[in-house]
This record gives C-alpha cells, structure tokens and sequence, in this order.
C-alpha cells in the first residue's frame, strides 16, 4: 500500500487505483500514516516551513465548524492546471498557518481536559470567578514580565454561572 | 573502554542539553527589567477560547503606577501602585481593593529565580518577528512535564518590551494570547495613570488580606516543581476566605477554602476553564474548595484532589 500512496501523491495511479488509493486513507491505518510522512518528507525536501504542532487536529475542528452544505455543485472535470494549483495551494496553506498560529482556538483546553479524565465534570465559571482571579493575580510571577496585562481577565465579562 | 568514553560523551551532550543558553535568559531579565523600569502606554489584544478583548495599558515607572483600562464593553479600569490594586467596576459602582503588605512582595519572579526557572521549563531562542511594527526576538519556555504549559514571548529587539506572548498546551495549541497592536515607550504624564472613574460615592471593598496559617488545612501531596508562595486570609463578597498559592516561578495556582456554613445552595462541584486559567471546584470537610490556576486542567485538579483537612 505504500507504494500505491507514494505513486499517488506523484498523480501516477490511473483513476480506479487512485479511488481505491483514496478509499485506503480514510481508515487510520498504514496508508494514513504513509501519507502523512511522504507529504512531510517532501515538504523537508522543498523546505517548506512546516506546520504547526496539532495542525491536523486544529483544521479538522474548523472543518466540522464550517456549515454544511446542503445542495452542492455538480462535480465537473475541468483540466487541470497543475502548477498553478499546486501553488494556489500552497499559498493558501501558508496564509492559514501563519493564521492558526496566532489564533487560539475555543474550547481546546476543554476537550483536551475531559479526554485526560473522563470524570472531570464541566461547569460554568463561577459567578466569583473575577473576585477569584483578582486575588490570585497578583502572586502571579507572570506580571513581572507582563506587567499588568494578565490582570485583564479579572475585569473582562465571562459568561459565569448566574447567582442565586 | 570505547564504550565507557561515548557513554562519558553522550553524558555530556545531555549536560549540555538542559543547560539554558546564556542569550534566551539574558532575554528574560531583559523583558523583566522592561517591564518594571519603563514608562509605556500601548492598547493590546487579548485572545482566548474565540474571543477578544482589546485594553490599554499605561505605566509610569518613576511613580511604579499602572492603569489597565478595558476599551470593549464595560469601561473597567485597575490602577495598581507600589502596595495597593483598584479593581473599578462602573456598573457596580464599586471599588475593589487588594493591598500588599510588606511581607508579601509581589511577584515571585526575581533575577535569581529566572535561572530556577530552568529546573521546568527549556529556555531557548526563537526566531526573529515583526510584530505590530516592532522588530521582535522570541523566547520560548517549553515545560519539562505536562504539568505545565509552555510560553512564547515576543520581546522588542531595541527595548525589551515583551510586545505578545502565547500560552501553549502539550499539543502546541495556543489556548491564550496577549499582542500589543500599538506601544508607545515614554511621554507619560501622572495625569494618564489615574483613574477616570468618579469614584468618591462608590462602595468600597477591602479585601484585607494578611498573611496567616490556615490550621489543619494541607496538601496530601504537593504536585511537583510547585511550591506553597504564601497563605493568607481575605474578604471575599464580605466572607473569609483562606488562600494558599503554589507557584512553580512562572505558574502559579491558588487555593481558595471557603467555610459552607451559611450558604443556601450547595456549590457547584467541576471544572470551569477560561483561557489559559482553570477552575476547579470541590467540597471538603463541609467546606468549599476552589483552586484557581494558569495550569493545566488536571494540574489543577491534582492539587484540588490532594487538599485535606486535618483535625488539628
């Protein structure tokens, strides 16, 4: 299978391989995996800036985010002009590294904290959570590189459970 | 005999690979010194779970007097001077006061723990970047464990103003982010620093915190690279309050003890995340306990599980 990725990624597998190339990637598996490790072999070999720590985990969420489309367009084989595509592509992955890297994406750290520990409850920042970060700020060493700044969250508007 | 002279080799080059290159710490206590010696004003950009917020900043180093005001929303402003923080809250008509005594200096990262820092986190160099004008160098603090999360500062080349920084999980997601999308260093006035608020009918509330042993109170076990800073006592919303922050020089997390007697409802029991900033809530010997920490969620839940109450 290895193989018939590699001659994928060079556009040499006639349509049927190439499905059934495809069809192998959806599965986790070793064509997956081969995959991810040609495409990064190949963009060291053109030093191409590499991608972010959990770029693929980050763009699938945005992905799921994206709405769906109900009624799509009809598929039409258009000649393909490679080489523009190929660096339309590629411009369009380095816009949006240089993106997502600057980006902090909602909600990560709590999906990541229920996975550590399915026990971990979630509820809704406390309705002292201001009070609380007022207090804990100042022994913070951050603020002696940061001066003020972090201070900032305990005056902003969280959403916080309603008092009773 | 060739084996024993790679495995003495190797021993070296893994000395080498902890010791923190002289530079990236250079660069800290050149951010620091910033930091405390300059006068600026600057709006920046605060970024966290989808939103942000945009604030300005302004300090006046010769007064040591700084006044971050929030420009969305709600015009809530803080104005810390050498002992005291003002927490102005308009739509409460309310001042919120934290004092600092002098036995509890703020904050905890001197010169010499900057070298400490090294023990958790690998210092290192960056790359060069622009940002918001300024010529920017990089200095990154990966976490040794996964107790921890990692930093990206960006510091102005010429000055040392640390101009954004990037708080970052294990996966290196940026979950947090603070960026000056304009700085001026210099020209300010005493005028700039005060507060704009009319505050004279407000109420105020005085924490009163100071310093005091909370008996019987402990952790079962401490989580590791984080040790106790200070415990003290405080008002909060006109109850006591018991505070313990444990701090690994860089993070640090608090633990708040609030006695349940009195309240109505049971208090919510779980986590609740902000940012970088996790909350987590638990009952404990008919009290209320909520730890509060720029930490990892299961940091701050290890310690919140290792609090215990001890008859003394």
């Amino acid at each position: 299978m290895k193989e018939r990725i590699s001659a994928l990624m060079d556009g040499e597998l006639d349509e049927r391989a190439a499905d059934e190339a495809t069809h192998a990637l959806r599965g986790e598996g070793e064509a997956l995996e081969a995959w991810r490790t040609y495409h990064l072999i190949s963009d060291a070999m053109r030093d191409t800036r590499l991608l972010s720590a959990g770029f693929t985990a980050r763009l699938a969420q945005r992905l799921a985010n994206e709405p769906t489309v109900i009624a799509p367009a009809n598929l039409r084989r258009a000649p393909v002009k490679r080489i523009a595509f190929a660096a339309a592509a590629s411009i369009a992955g380095v816009g949006l590294v240089g993106w997502l890297a600057f980006a902090p994406q909602p909600q990560t750290s709590q999906p990541v904290a229920q996975a550590q520990s399915p026990a971990m409850k979630t509820i809704p920042l406390p309705s002292a959570t201001n009070d609380y970060l007022l207090a804990h700020q100042g022994f913070s060493p951050r603020v002696s590189l940061q001066g003020m700044a972090p201070y900032v969250r305990t005056v902003a508007e969280h959403p916080v459970e309603p008092v009773k | 005999m060739r084996l024993g002279r790679a495995a003495v080799v190797l021993c070296a080059l893994a000395t080498a690979a902890h010791a923190q290159s002289p530079e990236s710490l250079a660069w800290l206590k050149k951010i620091q010194e910033a930091t405390r010696n300059l006068s600026y004003t600057g709006t920046f950009v605060y970024q966290q779970g989808g939103r942000s917020e945009t604030s300005r900043i302004t300090r006046l180093a010769s007064a040591d007097i700084e006044k971050l005001e929030v420009l969305d929303g709600l015009p809530r402003e803080l104005v810390r001077s050498k002992d005291t923080v003002r927490c102005y809250l308009p739509e409460a008509k309310v001042v919120k006061v934290e004092r600092r005594t002098p036995d509890r200096t703020f904050p905890a990262l001197l010169p010499e723990r900057i070298n400490a820092l090294a023990r958790h986190y690998d210092i290192a160099l960056g790359e060069a970047r622009r940002i918001g004008g300024f010529e920017c160098q990089s200095v990154k603090l990966t976490p040794r464990d996964d107790l921890r999360y990692g930093y990206h500062l960006y510091a102005d080349r010429s000055s040392g103003m640390l101009i954004g920084s990037v708080t970052v999980d294990a996966s290196g997601n940026a979950i947090e982010q603070f960026m000056f999308t304009q700085l001026t260093i210099g020209n300010v006035t005493p005028e700039m620093v005060k507060t704009r608020q009319a505050a004279s009918d407000w109420r105020v509330e005085d924490a009163q915190a100071a310093p005091a042993k909370l008996t019987g109170w402990t952790l079962s076990s401490e989580l590791p690279g984080f040790e106790k800073v200070v415990e003290l006592k405080r008002r909060m919303e006109s109850k006591p309050v018991g505070q313990v922050v444990y701090s690994d020089g860089l993070a640090a997390v608090s633990v708040f003890i609030e006695p349940l007697e009195g309240r109505r409802d049971p208090p919510r029991t779980g986590l609740a995340s902000l940012g970088a900033i996790h909350i987590y809530t638990r009952e404990v010997a008919n009290h209320m306990v909520t730890v509060v920490g720029e930490a990892p969620a299961a940091s701050v839940q290890r310690i919140a599980n290792a609090v215990e109450y001890r008859r003394p």
